[in-house]
């Protein structure tokens, strides 16, 4: 680690002896300074050894001094010993690359990096926003939010070693779910020892895809770009930059920040791209399934390659985000389900699949041989987000080629060729099948909602109220906006997936990652912040024990004016784990009206209103009568579309 | 004589009540029922509730609902998660049946996740109280209006005709 010139400051030291000299030194950097007035060393109220103790009365401070004290006065800038901060150079890399966003709860670590965000450029403050978290893990769940809501990175600063250890379980979700992240921390040497290590990336080397501790500033800049590049280049995975305190306070003196190059993924090759586009071409009725894609980009790929070719799609649109929209005239099984060649984008089960690198291209990152669950062998999503075959009909299991490339960077390819190999003629053909393919789709969309809608009849006037009518009361009411359902469904129904429909990128971002809890509301609060300068609104069901994990978040949303209607889908327990206790009783025959103890959240039972009240956002509940579920529902619409963050409190039933 | 028949009668429709029912408790759920959320209603039952005969206590058997777990899966009102109201099976038919049913549940730990019905050994569980239990649950209602008379819902079917716009 290389440190600067200067000795090295023994902060603890420093912070107990600048209390006794504070006012000394004020007073000698004011008196440079025409026209402000000097007051005489020790002349501050309590300072030991000053003249005012020893004379036994304290005269009263200055008015100049409690606006000092207060934070109200600002050093002249002719004493700035540093001019160009080493951090300084370090937030233009973050603004190069177009960071829109970095979530902190403070850390002496970072102090010098934290200023320059909040002050340097103009105006100061704004790409990268300085976000405000509660929590470590917090922060790190609202970039995982944000990344799968935008395909890109948003940054997770984090104080060494104890903030590294807070968000290491929402860094592993992150992992497991491949988004992309960007992970920053602080690390001072000199001040609290138990604050440090001699790597501090160690803790999360095995869930992380790329770390670096730079020893010097033109390092650091590098290390920041190729972070953000690592995370962004399959498979998606967060990167963490260790950046030691004296690299972000020292004089940048002649280091320039250098040029961001976005990275280059490889896509197939020619000879494979021609093949695939000859098969999709010449096919009578080819099929395209859409699993997870990277960015909204490789989306609009795919809409455009299966417009080219005529092809009918599945997506995974209702299981996760970036994938096919739903209600395309070409999602669906089409006018015939007979499919002569089927192609799958990160999704199994087509005649030929294009599926990236999956995690397991990282196990040589656990070195201690952790050995997590899936990443190696079956169980885990490799380059597919999904089944591919969610929602409207699949592929059919055809035991295909599949090719180990990047399914987004090969589609401007298989385009090209595509295009190259269209004659007017089959242009023609393909025109007239897609015609038929939509008016299939159509009807069959509208069938399978009738169906739906028939089934969440059940239970529509009980009390508590039903989850289904919570995502049906809701649909309406969004239809119409540019949405984003940013709470995993699974434990609530997942009724989304009948009733709405997913038509955009981030229409719906998926599950938790590796089953953590503590997930719902951050990722909300992520996926609001890349809403908010967007026009968009997000949409929280938030489960109840999932809340209090970290629901300082709230406060988060608040402050921060993000647009982000949560939902509480409050059946006052873990209830997943309450049934299992339940069925284990019933396995050993015991105690069957205990199962509850452990996993229920009752005696007392939580009021959210309240607590989010408490953290300043607009709320309304407890609400159990279903009749007065809609008009909450619109003034939480209504709210949210005005920028304030709104909560409402439902008593559900369990499921 | 007469009365010799009705007790083979009955004999012969305990049989073939209980031996489905035993039958099916030891095989393991099904990948279904192991699910998440599990089946909606969508079942064999009858539409109708039972008419047999109630013995039990409904107001301990709210109480006893509730501290046994059953609207865990069933919902409070049995119209959610593992729905029954609508959908009243065989075992729940009598209140004999639905006894029955409680003891005879497969006596394994179920694979993860499982939703499946937990055992209710009558040592934690006796008769008296599952009969209060199905007291209780026989006196569910509907819950569900007609798809006429839900606007939302309507709502919903109608906007699926409308147009896909990016």
């Amino acid at each position: 680690m290389a440190k600067s010139n200067k000795a090295p400051v023994n902060r603890r030291g420093f912070l107990k002896g600048a209390a006794a000299t504070a006012a000394a030194g004020a007073a000698a950097l004011v008196a440079d300074v025409p026209g402000v007035e000097a007051q005489p060393a020790g002349a501050g109220a309590g300072q030991p050894g000053g003249a005012a103790e020893q004379s036994g009365s304290a005269p009263p401070p200055s008015a100049r001094q409690i606006e000092r004290d207060a934070g109200n006065a600002r050093p002249p800038l002719s004493v700035r010993a540093i001019t160009r901060p080493g951090s300084d150079l370090m937030v233009q890399v973050l603004k190069d690359m177009g960071v829109e966003y970095v979530a902190a709860n403070p850390g002496s670590s970072f102090e010098g990096l934290q200023e320059s965000l909040i002050n340097y450029g103009t105006p100061p403050n704004r790409m990268p926003e300085l976000i405000t978290a509660l929590h470590e893990e917090s922060a790190v769940t609202m970039a995982h939010g944000y990344g799968k809501a935008e395909g890109k990175p948003m940054a997770a600063l984090l104080h060494g070693t104890i903030g590294i250890q807070h968000a290491a379980m929402s860094i592993y979700q992150a992992y497991y779910d491949r988004a992309p992240v960007l992970l920053l921390a602080g690390r001072d040497e000199g001040f609290i020892a138990a604050h440090t290590a001699n790597d501090m990336a160690g803790m999360v080397r095995s869930f992380t895809k790329w770390d670096a501790q730079p020893r010097t500033l033109e390092e650091s800049l590098v290390a920041l770009q190729r972070a953000y590049n690592e995370a962004i280049t399959p498979p998606n995975a967060p990167t963490l930059v260790v950046l030691d305190i004296e690299l972000q306070k020292e004089e940048a003196r002649g280091v320039s920040v250098p040029g961001y190059r976005p990275p280059q993924t490889t896509g197939i090759d020619s000879g494979q791209a021609r093949e695939i586009a000859r098969g999709l071409v010449e096919a009578q009725n080819p099929r395209i399934a859409v699993g997870r894609l990277r960015t909204p980009r490789g989306v609009l790929q795919a809409v455009e390659l299966a417009e080219l070719v005529g092809a009918t799609t599945s997506t995974s649109a209702t299981g996760g985000p970036m994938s096919f929209p739903q209600r395309h005239p070409l999602c669906g099984p089409g006018a015939s389900a007979t499919y002569d060649y089927t192609l799958g984008l990160e999704a199994p089960g087509a005649q030929v699949a294009l599926n990236g690198p999956g995690l397991a291209t990282l196990l040589s990152r656990d070195t201690t041989n952790i050995g997590f669950g899936g990443i190696a062998g079956r169980g885990v999503r490799g380059g597919s987000g999904g089944s591919g075959r969610g929602g409207r009909g699949g592929t059919g299991d055809v035991a295909g080629l599949v090719i180990q490339v990047d399914a987004e960077a090969s589609l401007p390819f298989i385009i090209e060729e595509v295009k190259r190999q269209l004659t007017a003629d089959k242009r023609h053909t393909i025109q007239d099948r897609s015609a038929r393919h939509a008016e299939a789709n159509q009807h069959a969309r509208i069938e399978a909602i009738t169906q739906a809608v028939e089934s969440k009849r059940s239970g529509w006037d009980g009390s508590p109220v039903s989850t289904a009518r919570i995502y049906a009361e809701l649909w309406p009411l969004i239809m119409n906006e540019d949405w984003c359902l940013s709470s995993p469904s699974g434990f609530s129904g997942g009724h989304h997936a009948q009733l709405w429909d997913h038509n955009k990128p981030y229409s719906y971002l998926g599950g938790q990652g590796a089953g953590g809890m503590g997930y719902g509301a951050p990722a909300s609060v992520g996926a609001a912040l890349a809403a908010r300068s967007r026009g968009r609104i997000v949409i929280n069901v938030q489960t109840d024990g999932d809340l209090n994990y970290a629901p300082g978040v709230l406060w988060t949303a608040v402050h921060h004016k993000l647009p982000m209607l949560t939902v509480m889908h409050n059946n006052r327990a873990w209830h997943q784990e309450l049934m299992f206790i339940q069925y284990m009783t019933g396995v050993r025959g015991r105690g069957a009206d205990r199962g509850h103890i452990g996993c229920s959240l009752r005696d007392p039972y939580i009021d959210y209103a309240r607590i989010a009240a408490g953290y300043g956002m607009a709320a309304e509940g407890p609400i159990s009568d279903p009749a007065k579920l809609a008009a909450a529902l619109k003034r939480g619409v209504d709210s949210v579309k005005r920028g304030e963050p709104y909560l409402i409190d439902v008593i559900t039933q369990p499921r | 004589m007469k009365g010799r028949s009705r007790i083979v009668l009955v004999a012969l429709v305990l049989a073939a009540l209980v031996t489905p029912m035993v039958t099916r408790a030891q095989q393991p759920a099904t990948a279904q029922e192991r699910g998440r959320g599990g089946a909606r209603g969508g079942g064999t039952g009858n539409a109708q509730p039972p008419t047999s005969p109630v013995t039990g206590n409904a107001v301990n058997g709210k109480t006893l609902f509730y501290n046994y777990s059953c609207y865990a899966c069933h919902g409070f009102n049995g119209e959610t998660g593992r729905a029954f109201v609508g959908n009243w099976s065989f075992n729940l038919a009598t209140e004999a049946n639905f006894v029955s049913f409680l003891r005879f549940r497969a006596n394994v730990a179920p694979a993860t996740p499982s939703t499946g019905m937990p055992n209710y050994a009558e040592n934690t569980l006796s008769d008296r109280q599952a009969k209060d239990i199905y007291a209780y649950i026989r006196t569910f209602k509907s819950h569900a209006p007609e798809l006429k008379d839900i606007p939302t819902l309507t709502q919903i079917v109608g906007a699926a005709s409308k147009p896909y716009k990016p």
